[in-house]
């Protein structure tokens, strides 16, 4: 097998808001198959890193090279929404479309974006639907489902596009502790299934045990980064460990 | 005490010219249905227009501003005139007759340019209650549809649109009741619906009554439609006590041309 390139790289990514310095350099490089776990605390632009990478908002600075193809400075309406279509998104509020059912809301996007015939994108998607164990929900406005099930409609929604990148913000965050679970599983059985995956996430136990590698940001830059249980059980740097004192402790 | 439920109310008078007034509020209804399905859908384009992203679409952006902002701020008389005054004398050049005088299915001049002058003002009106609409969806939606690599327009066809459609709704009933009470205004330039039907009457009768009877014809007509607003707007705010999915109505956003055109 010949050795394939990265899936994701970045090289001196830098994003600001007006006089706000959100991303000061981030370099990463992303193989098939990883999945990367982004911790840090808030406000050190852990989503506006993920947001970056699929071009929501594009970097004043740096590379971003997906699949071998330099995305940054990509301005052309066509060439962004391909981008899109291979890296899945998925968000702390779960934004699923309200006006839309489970089916429809994993439908719509290859109906509308792929040209897909309505039959067929309803029968991947009941399938991706089935995947998230939510069989018996298709029909169900996202109003009536819990929180947990809303987030694994938006993850199949996701998948929906055949992405080969797949990004989490905090996809737990919102959820009542109880919830918490069923959503990292689908999670965890993607990353078996090896999809390649970056997730910003505060489950350090899922970092842990999922995650091939860790990385800590701080301030816009990486501050420490490695393998999961080296980084959370060694860090080298101060503000790493600071950081992680806060949050084991809970 | 007689006398004046004679000059308001005289049952003679109302009976005698039921078919007048009657004849004149079809046309008032006629005026009110095609101005409002025109500005209904003339309004959402300019609000698309008005959404449209980039720094390319900019001067489309700066057109549609001016033009809302303009035809909210001309007494909708002050446009019928305009309209009447000048598409008359464009008549034949550069203007072919066909659309300078237009006559179309048996309705005289007057009745469109009173459609074409309603459209531009309510347009105007209805383009910033879509607005209101659009703007209330949260920004995440638009965000997880172009994530999935949906297009600016298809994340608004698809997800934007249809859930602000909802909340405006009540917003633009209110607006079309406006607007069927303004369509009288196009009695100015020489059209005869209920309003120019009664004065007629009265100029022959001087007794209001035909005038009374047009008011009722209003009534039964813009009463049910307020109701309906209200029950609208009721259910929306129970849902959204609810955390449903729609959004507080934005029914404060405009009044309608009330009070410009009170003094016509
Ligand atoms: N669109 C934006 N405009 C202005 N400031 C923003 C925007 N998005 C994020 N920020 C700011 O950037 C900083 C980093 O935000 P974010 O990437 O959301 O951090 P995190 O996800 O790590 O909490 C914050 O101070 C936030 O207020
Ligand atoms: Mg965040």
């Amino acid at each position: 097998m010949a050795a394939p390139g990265p899936v994701l790289e970045l090289s001196g990514v830098h994003k600001h808001f007006g006089e706000l310095e959100v991303l000061r350099g981030i370099d990463m490089k992303i193989s098939k198959g990883d999945v990367v776990c982004v911790v840090g605390p808030s406000g050190s632009g852990k989503s506006t890193l993920l947001r970056c990478i699929n071009m929501l908002e594009p970097p004043n600075q740096g590379q971003i090279i997906l699949e071998g193809k330099e995305i940054t400075g990509e301005t052309s309406a066509d060439a962004l929404c391909d981008v899109r279509q291979r890296v899945g998104m998925v968000f702390q509020q779960f934004n699923l479309f309200p006006h839309k059912n489970a089916l429809e809301n994993v439908s719509v996007a290859p109906v509308t974006v792929l040209d897909r015939s309505k039959e067929e994108a309803r029968q991947h998607a009941t399938e991706l639907l089935g995947r998230v164990g939510l069989s018996d929900k298709l029909g169900e406005y996202p109003e009536r489902l819990s929180g947990g099930q809303q987030q694994r409609v938006a993850i199949a929604r996701a998948l929906a596009m055949d992405p080969h990148v797949m990004l989490f913000d905090e996809v737990t965050s919102a959820l009542d502790p109880e919830l918490v679970k069923e959503v990292l599983d689908v999670m965890r059985e993607l990353a078996d299934e090896g999809m390649t995956m970056i997730v910003v996430t505060h489950e350090m136990s899922f970092a842990r045990e999922v995650a091939d590698h860790l990385v800590f940001m701080d301030e816009g830059v990486i501050v420490e980064q490695g393998k999961p249980a080296q980084v959370l059980d060694n860090p080298k740097e101060e503000r790493t460990r600071r950081f992680l004192g806060l949050v084991l402790e809970h | 005490m007689d006398v004046i439920v004679q000059q308001f109310f005289d049952l003679n008078v109302m009976r005698d010219n039921f078919g007048l007034i009657w004849d004149g509020f079809q046309q008032t209804l006629l005026l009110s249905l095609i101005a409002g399905g025109l500005s209904l859908v003339w309004g959402l384009v300019v609000a698309l227009l008005r959404q449209l992203p980039g720094r390319a679409a900019a001067p489309i952006r700066w057109l549609t501003i001016a033009y809302i902002d303009s035809f909210r701020g001309i007494p909708l008389l002050l446009i019928l005139l305009l309209v009447n005054g000048s598409l008359g004398a464009l008549n034949g050049d550069p203007l072919p007759e066909w659309l300078a005088v237009p006559n179309w299915f048996g309705e005289p001049y007057q009745f469109w340019y009173g459609i074409f002058a309603i459209t531009l003002t309510y347009g105007a009106y209805m383009a910033e209650v879509y607005r209101a609409g659009i703007e209330a969806i949260p920004s995440g939606q638009m965000e997880a549809a172009r994530s999935l690599g949906m297009s600016h327009g298809q994340a608004m066809r698809q997800v934007v649109v249809p859930q602000a459609v909802r909340t405006v709704i009540p917003p633009l009933l209110n607006d079309f009741i406006a607007l069927m009470k303004d369509t009288s205004l196009v009695s100015f330039i020489g059209f005869v619906e209920v309003v120019q039907a009664g004065q007629d009457v009265y100029q022959v009768t001087y007794n209001v009554s035909a005038l009374t009877l047009g008011a009722i014809f209003f009534l039964i007509c813009t009463i049910p439609l307020a109701r309906v607003v209200d029950w609208l707007i009721a259910r929306q705010q129970a849902r959204y006590q609810r955390g449903g999915i729609d959004g507080p109505t934005p029914t404060e956003t405009t009044s309608g041309p009330l009070g410009g055109t009170a003094g016509a």
